[in-house]
């Protein structure tokens, strides 16, 4: 964005401070410099020439401290898009300095290609069962990362899709399911059941090879690299002839759904983009619209629900996945407060900004802890992935699950 | 330059993580909700009562101003950072300490939100009834140090009639507990009213005990929608005057409806002149007649057509519209001033119209909400404050604002406070000898003049 479009919309903040009630790293910390208010002043000083954005270390680190989850600009009554704003300054630091050697190496090395991932998954795995992480520690990226991954399972869906995917006798929909690599790679499970509850619900299920949606590069500014991975997957999305594009993560959804921003004013990708972006669906939502099937086994299991920013926010989506657990016979759905709250998950935003994201994680469980339900359920992998650190490091034997899973879980009973 | 040795001191006294120094964290504190900044030195965020003595002690020991500081969602500059100052920041001490509800009293420290007290009372059947529009952030300290008005106020009274007794760490270093907290006995000299509406000139409020009031049993909400600003006035004297006190009469003008519904999507009436809101509790035969009469004066004052909100969605999304005035209102200009004035309920459809009047004077925007039960008037004024003949003809039109308001026998500040903004108005607003008192009383508690320095008192020039 150009720097007086830029200042346009933080002229709009009036300073009301309104956005101290749902600031994530407001409310954890109490401090100024951490809400969007104290961001926007510090950005307006920088864009009036008073401040220097190069020269000021600290400005960076409060701009990188931003979570990107919107929950300002949803209550901002001057409708300041703060998030925006942030990236968008984010996007300069990396065109004047490149990316750092860590985020270099864990976006485009990692994030960008297919292989690399499950490379990299297949030796966490091997990391993970021989117990080597208590010997030695590997790369700059394990150092830090290791007791965040979640337990990997052996095997990436993808792998598996020839065992998964059947041929349905009489299909009454025909949807796209989007494999993103998270779920890929490291909750499989949450990937096989989606295809089994997608296939159970009568639709025939087909998996385009997509790569990454270019979520961590956005939000580190690696704007190069994200609109080369996001003209790779319209390719692959564009003129399916199916009624929608499914999803079991909320974060690749989003960032799907806003490729036509990305490309507006690009003759070639805008309308693909626009095209694609209606076809986008969270797998809830999805199931709900079609009258999903009813008939399932009973799990008598207490369960809360945490709403994915990338889902409350970004794709709208509140009901569906809490009539789906409420569905479910057996199962409670006890709502926790902020449940619509950032977990501080926010992609690798865990990895970089270890305090902010654990005090965070900290306020998250112990909302989910005042329910004192056994099964925490999420619509993003990156959520699930924070959340099972969180249980993991306060000591609570709860397991996270996708609703899918639980759905597919519910159906499997009945047919025992 | 910051003096070294008084930054340890303080890192001594509350930890090295709530001490900020740096240029860009101070950059953060300079300003609250209005217009103005300053330059603090420092901020400290104390948890305890004995730390902020502790930091009040060394302020007063080495002459430096400071300032306590809510939310900093003050709009008349109350929280703007004195040149120099130590910035308390009270954010931290924000913890409910008790709840009575045979008592019907709430134990707070000062930094817990309005919004966190209505919610930890509410399952008591009890509410604070102070609530106002900024209470999801406004602190308990800082709305007992504005005396906040609230949304309720027509029939609830604003802070000061809802507070039982306070701990005040004063200027000098000295805790004092004010109120008689195990009695409704009043005592003879109240010092809990000094506080109330003080702007943090006269210490630091460290402990509040409020009193908390049961949530009615019935609550109806309406909109009526007018052809002129004038009729609204009318009709809410016309309420008064039939005896009903409804909690809530707020008139938002043409602009605020569309601003707000821009930001909103409610379908409000977007072309009426005028939306009258307005809401009576009690218990539901109580509450039926106060709909009728209420009804009547539409009638009468030529109400274009009216409203009962139907259900809780409904409610809640009138009153998320009245919340939002502020906010929505930012996005017309890049500056704007809220008033805050008071007149005469018997003058308030004259005053909408003469600010009508004077936007079409100075050829600006104008927005209008009014807590209209009570008389306070809240025009705001728009400009963009890197043009200066925008921001000339902006003063000119507050000055003749506040000086309709006085001719019509009111005053100029409400709920707001007076801060930086409405110094100069003062000595419009009270005679000498008021003004003498009100600094003497000043010297009484803060005689070195260091607790919030610059705000709610003038010079006084003796001529
Ligand atoms: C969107 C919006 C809507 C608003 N609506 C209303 C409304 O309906 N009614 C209304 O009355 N006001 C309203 N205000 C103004 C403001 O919210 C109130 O004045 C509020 O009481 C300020 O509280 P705060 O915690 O933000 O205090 P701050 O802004 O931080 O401080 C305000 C003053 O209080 C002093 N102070 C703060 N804490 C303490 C303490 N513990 N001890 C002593 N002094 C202290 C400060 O020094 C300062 O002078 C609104 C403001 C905004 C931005
Ligand atoms: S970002 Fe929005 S909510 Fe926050 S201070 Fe600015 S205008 Fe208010
Ligand atoms: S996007 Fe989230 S973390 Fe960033 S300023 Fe807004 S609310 Fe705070």
């Amino acid at each position: 964005m150009k720097k007086d479009e830029l200042l346009k919309l933080l002229m709009n903040c009036n300073r009301c401070g309104l956005c101290q009630e749902v600031c994530p790293t407001y409310k954890v910390s109490h401090i100024e410099a951490n809400v969007a208010r104290g961001r926007n002043r510090l950005i307006r000083l920088a864009l009036e020439n008073q401040l220097n954005l190069d020269k000021e270390p600290e400005v960076e680190k409060i701009i990188n401290e931003c979570l990107l989850c919107k929950a300002c600009e949803d209550s901002c009554p001057s409708g300041v898009p703060t998030p925006e704003i942030i990236a968008s300054i984010r996007t300069h630091y990396t065109n004047t300095k490149g990316l750092s050697l860590g985020k270099k190496i864990m976006y485009r090395g990692v994030f960008s290609k297919n292989r690399n991932i499950s490379l990299i998954r297949n030796l966490a795995w091997i990391y993970q069962k021989c117990g080597i992480n208590k010997l030695v520690k590997f790369t700059g990226i394990f150092n830090k990362t290791d007791e965040m991954l979640p337990n990997l399972p052996p095997k990436n869906v993808r792998s598996l899709l020839p065992a998964l995917i059947k041929k349905l006798p009489n299909p009454k929909h025909r949807v796209a399911y989007f494999l993103g690599c998270s779920v890929n790679n490291f909750f499989s499970s949450i990937g096989v059941a989606s295809i089994k509850v997608l296939q159970e619900n009568n639709c025939e299920v087909l998996v385009p090879e997509v790569n990454c949606c270019g979520a961590p590069h956005h939000s580190a500014g690696d704007m190069e690299e994200f609109k080369r991975l996001a003209k790779n997957n319209l390719k692959m999305l564009n003129n399916l002839d199916v009624e929608a594009i499914v999803f079991d993560c909320s974060t690749c959804g989003s960032v799907i759904k806003d490729y036509k921003n990305l490309f507006s004013g690009d003759k070639e990708y805008e309308n693909v983009a626009a095209q694609v972006a209606e076809k986008v669906q969270d797998i809830s939502s999805y199931l709900v619209s079609i009258d999903f099937n009813k008939n399932m086994g009973t799990i008598s299991k207490k369960v809360s629900y945490h709403d994915p920013c990338h889902g409350i926010r970004f794709l709208k989506v509140k009901d569906a996945p809490r009539e789906i657990l409420k569905s479910i016979p057996g199962l409670e759905l006890i709502e926790m407060q902020e449940a619509d709250m950032c977990c501080g998950g926010a992609g690798s935003y865990g990895i970089f900004n270890p305090k902010f994201s654990r005090d965070i994680l900290a306020r998250k469980i112990g909302n989910y802890k005042n329910t004192q339900s056994d099964i925490l359920a999420t619509s993003c992998p990156a959520c699930a992935m924070q959340l099972s650190f969180g249980m993991k490091l306060h000591n609570l034997n709860c397991s996270v699950k996708h609703p899918v899973e639980l759905l597919a879980q519910a159906y499997e009973i009945k047919s025992l | 330059m910051v003096d070294k040795r008084l930054i340890d001191q303080l890192r001594q006294i509350v930890g090295n993580e709530n001490v900020l120094t740096s240029k860009i964290s101070l950059e953060t504190y300079a300003f609250d909700a209005s217009p103005y900044s300053g330059r603090p030195s420092v901020v400290v965020f104390p948890t305890t009562t004995e730390m902020v003595v502790a930091i009040v002690n060394i302020a007063n020991e080495k002459n430096i101003p400071l300032m306590p500081r809510g939310a900093g969602s003050c709009l008349s500059g109350g929280a703007v950072a004195p040149d120099g100052s130590i910035v308390i920041s009270l954010t931290k001490m924000n913890n409910i300490l008790e709840i009575d509800p045979l008592s019907k009293i709430a134990l707070v420290e000062p930094g817990i939100t309005n919004k966190q007290v209505q919610l930890a009372v509410e399952s008591y059947g009890l509410m604070y009834a102070p609530d106002p529009a900024s209470q999801n952030i406004s602190t308990i300290g800082g709305n007992i140090a504005e005396n906040a008005g609230g949304i309720r106020g027509v029939k609830y009274g604003s802070t000061k009639d809802h507070i039982i007794g306070l701990e005040v760490v004063l200027p000098t270093g000295d805790v004092i507990t004010t109120g008689n907290i195990h009695s409704h006995v009043e005592p003879e000299l109240d010092l809990t009213y000094y506080f109330c509406g003080s702007e943090g000139t006269l210490g630091i409020v460290t402990k509040a005990w409020l009193a908390l009031s049961p949530i009615n049993a019935e609550v109806k909400t309406m909109t009526a929608i007018f052809g002129s600003l004038e009729n609204a006035g009318s009709c809410v004297a016309d309420i008064i005057a039939q005896g009903v006190v409804p909690t809530t009469m707020e008139i938002m003008d043409n602009i605020v409806i569309k601003a707000v519904d821009d930001y909103l999507k409610l379908g409000l009436p977007r072309d009426a002149e005028a939306l009258l809101l307005l809401e009576v509790d009690g218990f539901s035969s109580d509450v039926k007649t106060q709909v009728n009469s209420i009804i009547n004066a539409f009638a009468t004052n030529h109400a274009l057509s009216y409203k009962i909100a139907g259900n809780e969605q409904e409610r809640q999304d009138l009153w998320k519209a009245r919340r939002s005035v502020n906010g929505a209102l930012g996005k017309l200009k890049p500056a704007n001033i809220v008033h805050d004035i008071v007149v005469p309920r018997d003058r308030l459809a004259i005053m909408l119209e003469k600010v009508a009047q004077l936007a079409k004077k100075y050829g600006i925007i104008i927005g209008q909400v009014a807590h209209a039960g009570d008389g306070n008037l809240h025009p705001t004024l728009y400009y963009d404050h890197r043009i200066p003949e925008e921001v000339e003809i902006i003063e000119e039109a507050c000055d003749e604002i506040i000086k309709e308001t006085i001719a019509q026998g009111g005053t100029i500040s409400g709920e707001h406070g007076i801060g930086i903004e409405k110094l100069k108005y003062m000595p419009l607003a009270f005679n000498k000898p008021t003004l003498h008192l009100m600094k003497k009383i000043k010297d009484a508690f803060d005689p070195k003049n260091i607790c919030n320095p610059g705000k709610l008192l003038p010079q006084i020039t003796e001529d």
